[in-house]
C-alpha cells in the first residue's frame, strides 16, 4: 500500500492503518517537537499529543498538502500554546542593530564540524536556541533545517511570506551570533 | 541550508526583494559590488550556512518505550 492508501484506510476507521501512520512519522514528530521544546519529555509530551489530533481530525486531511507538513502545524500550535502559558523572558529581535556586527572576521573554521559527537558544540546550539522565541524557533526550524518552502512555513505558522523571511534572517543573525559568541570565550 | 547550489545571482535577488528593490536599480547594484569585494560578507554567508548545518544534523533518538507509551496513549496498543 502507499502512503495514500494507508491515509484513507486510517480514515475508513482502519486501526492498524492508523499505527502505521504513527510509526512511520513519530521519529519525525518527535525530533521536531524536540527541538522547539529543547527538553525530551515536553517533546514526548508534544508528540503524543500530535497524535491524538491526528488519530481525532485525519478526516479533515484533504491530501493538498503532505502529511508530514499537516503534522508540523499541529505540533507548532501545540508548542506555542504552551510557550504562552509560560511567563518565560526570551531574547528581544526589536533590536535589529543588536544581530548584526560590525564585521564578521571571525574564522569559523576552527570550530568542530562533528556535532553528533561534541557536547560542548551540543550545549551552545542548546543555550543559543533556548533564548530565541518560539516564533522565531519555528519559523527557522521550519525553512531552515526541516528544508520547508518560504511559502509553507507561512502557511503552518499563518505568516505573510515577508513575515517569514524577516523572522528567518533574524534567527538566522542572532543564533550566528550566540554561537561565535560562545567560541570567542 | 539546502544541498542546492546557490548563485550569487539569487542571493542578489533575495537581498533585493527583500529590501523592495529591483535587480538594476542603483542600491542593487551597489549591495553587488560590495559583496563581491567583500570578506566580511562572505564571511557572515559561510558563517550563517554552518549555524544552520550545526542545527540540522543536531538529530535526537526516540527514548525507549516512546513508541509503547505513545499507542498505549492512542489506545493503538493491540494494532
Amino acid at each position: 500500500m502507499d502512503e495514500q492508501e494507508i491515509i484513507e484506510s486510517a480514515k475508513s476507521g482502519d486501526r492498524k492503518a492508523m499505527s502505521v501512520l504513527v510509526k512511520n512519522y513519530e521519529k519525525t514528530v518527535y525530533n521536531f517537537a524536540f527541538k522547539i521544546c529543547r527538553d525530551p519529555e515536553r517533546a514526548e509530551n508534544t508528540m503524543q499529543e500530535t497524535f491524538f489530533s491526528m488519530v481525532k481530525s485525519l478526516h479533515q486531511f484533504d491530501g493538498k498538502s503532505k502529511l508530514s507538513t499537516w503534522l508540523y502545524r499541529i505540533v507548532a500550535n501545540h508548542c506555542l500554546m504552551e510557550a504562552r502559558k509560560k511567563k518565560h523572558e526570551f531574547f528581544s529581535m526589536d533590536d535589529e542593530d543588536g544581530l548584526y556586527e560590525n564585521n564578521y572576521a571571525a574564522d569559523w573554521d576552527s570550530i568542530p564540524a562533528n556535532i553528533v559527537e561534541n557536547t560542548e558544540l551540543k550545549k551552545i546550539l542548546d543555550e543559543a536556541i533556548e533564548k530565541l522565541s518560539p516564533e522565531y524557533r519555528i519559523v527557522f526550524m521550519l525553512r531552515d533545517v526541516e528544508g520547508l518552502s518560504t511559502e509553507e512555513t507561512g502557511k503552518i505558522t499563518e505568516l505573510s511570506v515577508p513575515a517569514v523571511k524577516s523572522r528567518l534572517h533574524r534567527a538566522r543573525a542572532y543564533l550566528r551570533k550566540e554561537i561565535n559568541k560562545a567560541f570567542q570565550k | 541550508m539546502s544541498d542546492e547550489k546557490v548563485t550569487c545571482k539569487d542571493v542578489m535577488s533575495h537581498i533585493c526583494e527583500s529590501l523592495g528593490e529591483d535587480l538594476d536599480s542603483p542600491r542593487c547594484k551597489a549591495i553587488k559590488d560590495h559583496l563581491d569585494e567583500c570578506q566580511d560578507c562572505k564571511n557572515y554567508f559561510k558563517s550563517v550556512e554552518r549555524t544552520v548545518d550545526f542545527y540540522k544534523k543536531y538529530d535526537v533518538e526516540l527514548p525507549p518505550d516512546a513508541h509503547t507509551r505513545l499507542l498505549d496513549y492512542l489506545g493503538l496498543k493491540d494494532e
